[in-house]
């Protein structure tokens, strides 16, 4: 990349950063995806402040009232105001999204560097264990987990950080691979730089992408995996308001209060599209082969 | 016109099937004049009469004698039947698999009952004297040799005081009689005979089954047993040999659908013919509905929240007295049961002899909890767990949200309860073992008497650990005296009076919050004909059932 900067004499000098931020920029879709993905980082910081009501303190006398101006996304059954669950429920998406996404990329990141950079029986034995990973559909191996570990909104982390685990160590390990074949590696190898120097200084920086593109769809898929869990009964209990449990309580009276089963559903389904639209934005910015 | 297509139609699939079987058998004797006498016949062939009964959660085990809730005794009481019965709409007791008794010694400890003749199991053995000493002796002896691995027979624990508890011996007379003889004279004795759990099953198949005997059931009752496939269905066919009335079904199927909504859903759509566990919310939805029938059931239950005595600090009575003041029934009902349910401040249902209206409730009021819990060391609160069942139950139809709304009222007082919930058969085996802090449940009166509650939910003799149904692990000397003395005592006013006395020292002790006592609602389609909702919850009254095709 410097080098064609370089090349091309320009005279402004534009990092990496900044050169893929300028190609998304281009991509409406993904800018689309990057504000619904502020927004919600927003709404996960500051939900104490923008929230009317307390999330998990309701009068039961106030039940199932419908949207109105004091609660513009009505009340849930336990009398609790829909709309700041809602918005304390991005906080706990972010929050699995984090947590389980960091699981998943430090877990598999190392096992994919592992197999890729030193190959032979290191690589069968980790990629066949990530093979039989993947043979269990995700959500069944997170219910297995989460079964193993207790119902609990940590658990559930742990499990959708799990499952994962092999996307990443896929990934990484082809990034890997190629990486490790050019002529930089064999200079560093060849000046005495030991495996760790080489692999945190020169493979890693360069398997960046990939990894980015991978964490940012992942997110939306562990929001909405954790969601089911969540919704299952095996994730976030009581009274805490995540999405997906308050997809599952509110489900019974979905012809008494609509509105309380809607949103949250909304809310989760905004969510994922935009991690995914940005994703995609990224995969699409950070693909060299892109490159004007 | 339609009309006359079909017998046409009718007609041809008749002559088409005389000739095939004209063809198997002798061609010359293919004649033609019968051909229009079938026709007649045939819309009188009845269409199968099949009635699906749904409810939230499956049965626990098939062998009522091994089971303590009611999706077990909803099955059992269609496959097998008791001694004595209940009469269809309350607890006065009719002939069963007995036909009269009484007592023949002056203390009253000698029960003679005499069976009924000609009746035959499902796999057609006889039914007698032997094999009621069988199944009694099998609930008597912890070292009986059909007594299988797990089983615990926690009721007649619960009724009987132990094992064998208050019965002595069970005599064989002759083959149609049968005496049962006690250590001391018990009034509840024959009311309790009655309930499922003391059904009488074939010995012969205990031989056949051995331990599989709880997904085998065999018994003498108006259904006989099919087949049962977990967390799905439960089919029963008709007794052709059923020694009452009845059946008029063919079929008798339990579903389990553990979603209240979805089990309305599939009502509405006709999928299924009936259910139970209606959300209160929904009643009326089932009242405005030309094609449903709603039935409210007797209320004969409580609901109720047990704190674990065994564990700290609900050990102190300050504090289950703290948790008592800190719960606003009222909202709870008004929210959760759309009115179909009363407050409760006793075990006992007000509708059962014996209750006592003098106990002066725990109104609600936080400032007096947090009080009694500064008093007992807990200023700040404590954090403890709220066990929540996993089904809708007939005295708990939400459980979850009540759960999660005593939650927000103990926060109030400071107390953080985290709601811990499993699957049904644990929940209860769990809640046998006191491995909990706090503890919902609840509980519909088998036979109307107030010993089927106070005794088994209460008494220090049902606290033990792995079959307790005293899940408060409530010990209280005086209050097991008064309940002994109770069961004994045969005068009603008498055992009303010291009824009345326990409950004022359980009050005063508050082992549980008591909560509700409900009126559950049941919904049917219109087709549904002669249901007749039993106050013990326990559906007895399959065999008179019909439905309309």
């Amino acid at each position: 990349m410097k080098k064609k900067n370089l090349a091309e004499g320009n005279n402004e000098v534009t990092g990496l950063w900044a050169n893929v931020f300028k190609r998304l920029k281009k991509s409406k879709t993904s800018m689309f995806g990057l504000l619904i993905v502020i927004i919600l980082l927003f709404t996960a910081v500051f939900a104490p402040l923008m929230a009317p009501h307390d999330p998990i303190v309701g009068q039961l006398a106030l039940r199932h009232n419908e949207p109105s101006m004091e609660y513009i996304m009505g009340t849930d059954s336990q009398g609790r105001d829909v709309f700041s669950r809602i918005l304390y429920g991005a906080r706990i998406s972010v929050e699995i999204g984090i947590i389980s996404v960091g699981i998943a990329l430090i877990l598999g990141t190392a096992m994919g560097v592992v197999s890729g950079y030193y190959g032979g029986k290191v690589d069968t034995i980790v990629m066949r264990f990530v093979d039989i990973m993947l043979a269990f559909p995700t959500i069944l191996l997170a219910l297995a987990i989460v079964t193993i570990l207790g119902p609990s909104l940590t658990n559930a982390m742990i499990a959708v950080g799990i499952v994962n685990i092999p996307r990443f160590a896929r990934i990484v390990r082809s990034s890997v691979l190629s990486v490790k074949e050019n002529e930089y590696i064999e200079a560093a190898i060849s000046i005495g730089c030991t495996d760790f120097e080489i692999i945190t200084r020169h493979i890693l920086p360069n398997c960046l992408a990939p990894i980015l593109v991978q964490s940012t769809l992942t997110i939306g898929t562990a929001i909405l995996e954790a969601a089911g869990l969540s919704f299952l009964g095996l994730g976030a209990q009581p009274p805490i308001s995540e999405w997906g449990s308050m997809l599952a309580d509110a489900r019974g009276y979905m012809r008494q209060a609509p509105w309380s089963v809607m949103y949250p559903g909304v809310a989760i389904m905004i969510t994922v599209l935009g991690f995914n639209l940005l994703g995609d934005g990224l995969r699409d910015a950070l693909d060299p082969r892109l490159k004007e | 016109m339609k009309n006359k297509y079909l017998v046409l139609v009718l007609v041809l699939a008749l002559l088409a099937t005389f000739a095939f079987t004209g063809c198997a058998s002798k061609e010359t004797e293919v004649t033609e004049p019968e051909v229009t006498e079938p026709v007649a016949t045939e819309p009188e062939v009845p269409a199968e009469k099949v009635l699906i009964f749904a409810r939230s959660g499956d049965s626990v085990s098939l062998d009522p004698s091994n089971a303590t809730d009611g999706e077990s005794f909803y099955v059992a009481r269609s496959v097998l039947d008791t001694l004595v019965d209940y009469e269809v709409d309350n607890t006065n007791i009719i002939p069963a698999l007995a036909t009269s008794w009484g007592t023949i010694n002056e203390e009253g400890t000698i029960w003679e009952f005499k069976l009924r003749e000609g009746v035959k199991f499902h796999d057609g053995t006889d039914f007698n004297a032997e094999a009621v000493k069988f199944n009694f002796e099998r609930w008597m002896f912890e070292d009986n040799a059909y007594r299988y691995p797990g089983e615990n027979f926690e009721y007649w624990g619960y009724m009987f005081g132990g094992y064998p508890g208050i019965v002595k011996e069970v005599r064989v007379v002759d083959d149609y009689t049968v005496q049962i003889e006690l250590f001391t004279p018990s009034a509840p004795f024959l009311s309790n005979l009655a309930m499922p759990s003391f059904a009488i099953m074939s010995p012969a198949a205990f031989e056949q089954y051995g331990a599989d005997i709880f997904k085998n059931p065999v018994g003498t009752g108006p259904f006989q047993f099919v087949e049962w496939i977990k967390d799905d269905k439960i089919v029963l066919e008709k007794n052709e040999n059923y020694w009452g009335e009845g059946p008029l079904l063919d079929k008798l199927i339990f579903r389990t659908i553990p979603d209240n909504s979805a089990r309305l859903l599939e009502l509405q759509a006709g999928t299924i013919d009936m259910m139970i566990g209606l959300s209160p919310d929904d009643a009326q939805i089932v009242a405005d509905d030309p094609n449903l029938d709603l039935y409210l059931r007797p209320s004969m239950n409580v609901g109720y929240l047990a704190m674990n005595e065994l564990k700290a600090p609900f050990d102190d009575v300050r504090v289950r007295q703290a948790l008592n003041y800190a719960v606003d029934k009222q909202s709870i009902i008004d929210a959760f049961y759309a009115g179909l349910a009363e407050p409760a401040k006793n075990p006992l249902p007000p509708s059962l002899w014996g209750y006592n209206d003098n106990v002066e409730a725990y109104e609600y009021n936080p400032e007096k909890a947090k009080e009694l819990l500064a008093e007992a060391g807990f200023p700040d609160g404590f954090e403890t767990t709220l066990w929540a069942m996993p089904v809708a139950r007939p005295y708990m139809p939400q459980p979850k949200e009540i759960a999660t709304a005593l939650q927000q009222q103990f926060a109030a007082v400071g107390v953080q309860a985290e709601i811990v919930t499993m699957d049904w058969a644990t929940y209860l085996e769990k809640g046998q073992n006191g491995e909990h802090d706090t503890y919902l449940l609840g509980w519909t009166g088998d036979n109307g008497d107030p010993d089927n509650f106070i005794y088994v939910l209460l008494d220090q003799d049902n606290a033990n650990i792995g079959s307790a149904g005293n899940v408060a692990f409530y010990k209280n000397q005086e209050v097991h005296d008064l309940l002994i003395a109770a069961q004994i005592e045969s005068d009603q006013e008498k055992r009303a009076e010291l009824y009345e006395k326990a409950q004022l020292i359980i009050h005063n002790d508050a082992p549980w919050v008591p909560l509700v006592h409900s009126t559950p609602p049941i919904a049917a389609r219109t087709a549904v004909k002669n249901y007749v909702p039993h106050p013990t919850g326990g559906e007895s009254t399959f065999w008179q059932v019909d439905i309309e095709n």
